[in-house]
């Protein structure tokens, strides 16, 4: 085989065993990012825990109070 | 699986030799059973057989000498059967707890009492406290709660506790499919638990370890697993903690049946030989001490993803404060010098990360109010203890704060809201993952709206400096990443510097970094909170 199409043919081998690498290196990076939206999971069920467990029944003891501050919140948002 | 018939196994200071061998086995020592081996599994091949080493929590007690029986699991064929010489070969090798008890290696690694060694009484109180347990999760938490794993096992297949086994698990079936959904279940559920008077730890947003002190001085763990179906692809769709994952009926779970042990009446999933095949594989049937769990990775990924990640390092540091840290100086820190000289006298301090509590006993002395945190009780339990000796408890509040959990920073941001305190943290941002740093940011910031300040000291990064102890918990970080992310949130660095500074042993440490940062101030009502008076 000529010496050019020999070159080519490494050529293409290269820039497929690149492209290969690169899929591994997207895969993990893509296995990470999954990883970092399961951890949300537990945010959001301690943000939940938060509201439904404090700050309701704080409601409950200080209503004028409260209401102060969720309209201040909700002027806010 | 063959036991040839010139099966031979050999005893030595390396762990056990055997040659001919590829099932299970049982070592006991003394005649109490102590460990089970898979050579195949374990060992690695070593003078023609397979050297199984010792487990390493074994290591300490093989000092002197002892009869060391090796049989398979029925006992039918005695591979060794004698009395071996250990170490200096001094004394009898003694193999129990401080109370000497006799102890065993259960199917985690770890060492423990067994059900083998455990008096009938003892292991009344141990059925008794487990279904006062389930009674208390299916009547008063509301959940589906079900005996399994060692328990249900023993049950089903030998109608009794399994002699190898050291504590109860239970589980229930979560009514949801989202893990957020599952976690907040769990926290109710905890909350539940408290209020009918269980001590509890919890180990992950669904599991935590119920507390059951036992007559003969030990405590029992009972552990709370939760499971679940999960709409997920290519894992599941049952989940069950620890880290069973795979396709399991809702039908072998619920309604649940009733299974005795010991005449003990437990709530059982309605399919037991079905969960039993689902826990432990089709030869659930057949004795196996050594038997361990091949989960699919998927599984404990997604379940290490949803529920896991703020206690990775609790064990290890709990290791830390009960070895190495007795070698912390009790005197105050450098550190701790530097900042309380800083400060207005009576000013309050949080020591977070308080560890041994050198420094917090140190700004207690020096007349300030402190309040001591850390997220191992290990530490929390010293701290107490040495503040009380010294006099000191009315100055000094120890409490557990977990960085790495939410619900514990915005608890004590809110209390310190009303209570204006400066944060100090030596040797705690290393210890930190980026989700607790967050944390420690978003604290500061809420707790320091008064004006006050965070005195931040930690190992700095730079050439040819050696990794800080201890090993694998604390790192170098390098500060002026460290002074970036302050910025990002918010934070005004005052002071940074690097020199040489000690570890967290007291020993010289050539590149240590000091910071002194500050939050905007937020102006508060003064009628609403007279405390604070500093601008």
């Amino acid at each position: 085989m000529p010496a050019r199409d020999l070159t080519a043919r490494a050529l293409v081998g290269y820039r497929r065993l690149r492209e290969r690498t690169d899929v591994y290196s997207r895969l993990a990076a893509l296995e990470a990012e999954v990883q970092e939206q399961r951890q949300l999971n537990r945010r959001i069920a301690e943000l939940t825990d938060v509201v439904a467990e404090l700050l309701i029944p704080l409601q409950d003891r200080d209503p004028g109070r409260a209401e102060e501050l969720l309209d201040a919140y909700r002027a806010r948002i | 699986m063959t036991l040839l018939s010139n099966a031979v196994a050999e005893v030595t200071d390396d762990g056990v030799l055997v040659r001919g061998v590829d099932v299970p086995l049982v070592l006991s020592v003394d005649g109490h059973y102590v460990w089970s081996l898979t050579p195949a599994r374990d060992g690695r091949p070593a003078r023609g057989g397979l050297l199984v080493p010792w487990p390493a929590v074994l290591r300490p007690f093989l000092e002197g000498r002892a009869r060391v029986r090796i049989a398979d699991v029925r006992g039918e064929v005695v591979l060794h059967d004698a009395d071996v010489v250990l170490g200096s070969g001094r004394g009898r090798i003694e193999i129990v707890d401080r109370s000497g008890h006799p102890l065993c290696i259960d199917k985690v690694g770890h060492l423990t009492r067994s059900f083998e060694a455990t008096g009938e009484e003892v292991r009344d109180e141990i059925l008794a406290g487990t279904q006062r347990a389930l009674r208390d999760l299916r009547e008063f938490a509301g959940v589906e709660a079900y005996l399994n794993y060692g328990a249900l096992l023993g049950a089903v297949r030998e109608g009794r506790m399994l002699a190898h086994d050291s504590d109860t698990d239970v589980c229930y079936l979560s009514r949801h499919s989202s893990p957020a959904d599952v976690i907040t279940e769990s926290y109710a559920v905890e909350r539940v638990m408290r209020e009918r008077g269980w001590s509890l730890l919890r180990m992950s947003g669904g599991d935590i370890k119920l507390l059951l002190p036992l007559s003969d001085g030990r405590v029992c763990h009972i552990d709370v697993f939760v499971a679940f179906f999960a709409p997920t692809v290519g894992a599941g769709p049952f989940f069950q903690l620890g880290n069973r994952s795979g396709d399991l009926a809702r039908e072998a779970i619920v309604p649940v049946s009733t299974i005795t042990l010991h005449g003990y009446e437990f709530p059982a999933p309605a399919d037991p030989e079905a969960m039993l095949a689902f826990v432990y594989g089709p030869h659930w049937r057949v004795p196996d001490p050594s038997f361990r769990y091949a989960d699919p990775p998927a599984g404990v990924r997604r379940l290490d993803g949803w529920l896991r990640g703020f206690r990775t390092h609790m064990g290890g540091w709990t290791g830390w404060y009960q070895g190495p840290a007795r070698k912390v100086p009790r005197k105050g820190s450098p550190f701790a010098r530097w900042v309380h000289r800083q400060l207005p006298k009576g000013e309050k301090i949080v020591d977070l990360g308080t560890g041994t509590g050198r420094d917090a006993l140190f700004l207690a002395r020096r007349g300030r109010d402190v309040r001591a945190v850390d997220f191992s009780r290990a530490s929390v339990a010293t701290v107490r203890r040495r503040a009380a000796r010294s006099g000191l408890s009315d100055r000094v509040v120890a409490d557990q704060l977990i960085l790495g959990e939410l619900r514990s920073t915005l608890l004590l941001a809110a209390r310190l809201a009303r209570d204006p305190h400066h944060l100090y943290a030596r040797h705690l941002l290393g210890a930190l993952d980026t989700a607790a740093t967050d944390q420690l940011w978003l604290l500061a910031r809420t707790a320091l709206r008064w004006g006050g300040r965070l005195f931040l000291e930690f190992a700095a990064a730079g050439d040819g400096v050696p990794e800080p102890e201890p090993a694998g918990l604390l790192r170098r970080l390098d500060p002026e990443i460290v002074a970036d992310r302050i910025r990002a949130a918010g934070g005004v660095v005052e002071h940074l510097t690097v020199g040489e500074g000690t570890d967290l042993r007291g020993r010289p440490d050539p590149r240590t970094a000091r910071m002194r940062v500050a939050w905007p101030v937020v102006p508060v009502p003064v009628e609403r909170n007279p405390a604070h008076a500093r601008p």
